[in-house]
């Protein structure tokens, strides 16, 4: 066999991508696209695996096909626009690698198209996943003003009170703090700019 | 106990011409109960009301206020005092004693009008004594406030923070990118939990996404629309 360059991976896939690949053409159009809309959905939510699952048990189901061949086929179809989301393809490339594995015209242009009108959807999922670390979850303040102390009958400070939720790799902790008016008006200066830098970056 | 005089006559308007261990108890005003303090208060003959005398007591006003929480004065500053005032060891940790809490109480009711202050002793407390302490109160009063706002109960403060902003290039996910990303680290100090040690200062790092920081940023611009119409009241 020549050997033909893919964009999805560096080497050769493995003869098995080839022959799961002769099955989907075997597949109605219909069930194809069933079927394409299945890996559109995991690839934009990847945590919903148990969806998938049945998913694919229901689809075995209704059109008579063994569930464990269908899965083996599904995650050579899923292997090849997952790494091309982390290369970021665009639709032809994706195209020419279907056809090169041996998909009919008509399923690989299918699949181009919804790819293309998927691309930005499955862009910001993969974005989403990235790592963050220390993720600031949700922040709660309340300020007020001292009345009275035990040293001092009347006192009339201003003060403002943070609470950071943060999300650890471990959980989610959460820390208190307190600000003086200054303090937090210098925050507040530095925050504006951190934000402009973004904006301009972005 | 009243030790004569040495020749030298007395500046004071007061017909004592010696002055000796004077023991006072008062009620202390603005409070549910009767307090009684006792203030032993020893000054040296006829020198009160020099310089030098008016400095030594303005330091010992200050040293008991520094200590007025703690159970035990250093024993430096008891040596010191006692050497000074000539008073034995207990008695000038009792002296110090009573002078923080009346200065506490000066602190504690604020107000710098003379007259305010001058009830806080009894009738027939000394007068050039009163009016003495009363002048060092006035004069320390804006510093001791602010001591006693920062040893207030409160959260951990915020004593500093850092930002930088980051640009994200690529991940697991995604092989080529171009996210930016903001890093804040606030440097936070516990309250101190021992008078001898300065607490120690924690650093809390936080991501945030440019989606995290706009929200954030509009939850600060309420605070401080609602601080400004606070002060406009």
């Amino acid at each position: 066999m020549s050997a033909k360059l893919f964009h999805y991976m560096k080497e050769t896939p493995p003869d098995s991508v080839f022959s799961d690949i002769q099955t989907l053409n075997k597949f109605q159009d219909e069930q194809y696209g069933h079927l394409v809309q299945y890996v559109f959905g995991f690839l934009t939510d990847p945590s919903k695996s148990f969806r998938l699952m049945t998913q694919l048990e229901d689809f075995a189901a209704e059109n008579g096909v063994s569930a464990g061949a269908l899965k083996n086929v599904f995650k050579s179809f899923l292997s090849i626009p997952s790494n091309a989301l982390k290369k970021s393809l665009t639709p032809e490339q994706i195209r020419e690698d279907l056809i090169n594995l041996g998909l009919s015209d008509a399923k690989a242009d299918y699949f181009g198209e919804q790819w293309k009108t998927n691309q930005l959807a499955l862009s910001r999922s993969a974005l989403g996943q990235t790592l963050m670390v220390n993720q600031l979850l949700d922040m709660e303040w309340k300020f007020g003003v001292t009345a009275a102390s035990s040293e001092l009958d009347k006192v009339g400070n201003t003060f403002l009170q943070l609470k950071l939720v943060i999300n650890t790799g471990n959980g989610v902790s959460n820390s208190y703090m307190e600000l003086t008016l200054p303090q937090f008006y210098s925050f507040l200066h530095e925050m504006e700019k951190a934000k402009a830098s973004l904006e301009y970056l972005t | 106990m009243c030790r004569a005089v040495k020749g030298s006559a007395c500046k004071s308007v007061v017909s004592l011409s010696c002055y000796n261990l004077q023991c006072f108890s008062w009620i202390s005003e603005g409070s549910n109960e009767t307090l009684e303090f006792s203030i032993f208060f020893v000054a040296r003959k006829n020198k009160i009301f020099d310089a030098p005398n008016k400095e030594a007591v303005l330091k010992t006003c200050q040293e008991a206020f520094l200590y007025r929480d703690r159970r035990n004065v250093p024993d430096a500053v008891l040596d010191r005092v006692a050497q000074q005032y000539n008073v034995s060891k207990v008695q000038a940790s009792k002296l110090l004693k009573a002078v923080g809490t009346l200065m506490k109480n000066a602190v504690f009711q604020g107000s710098t009008d003379p007259a305010d202050l001058i009830k806080l002793f009894p009738d027939d407390f000394h007068k050039s004594l009163r009016d003495l302490l009363a002048k060092i109160m006035i004069e320390s009063m804006a510093s001791w406030k602010s001591q006693a706002v920062n040893n207030q109960v409160s959260l951990p403060r915020m004593v500093d923070f850092d930002w930088r902003v980051d640009i994200k290039t690529s991940s697991d996910s995604i092989a080529r990118m171009s996210v930016p990303t903001c890093l804040l680290q606030m440097k936070v100090q516990d309250n101190p939990l021992r008078v001898d040690q300065v607490p120690n200062v924690s650093n809390i790092s936080v991501e945030l996404s440019k989606e995290t920081l706009d929200t954030m940023l509009d939850g600060l611009s309420k605070i401080r629309d609602q601080l400004s119409s606070v002060a406009n009241r």
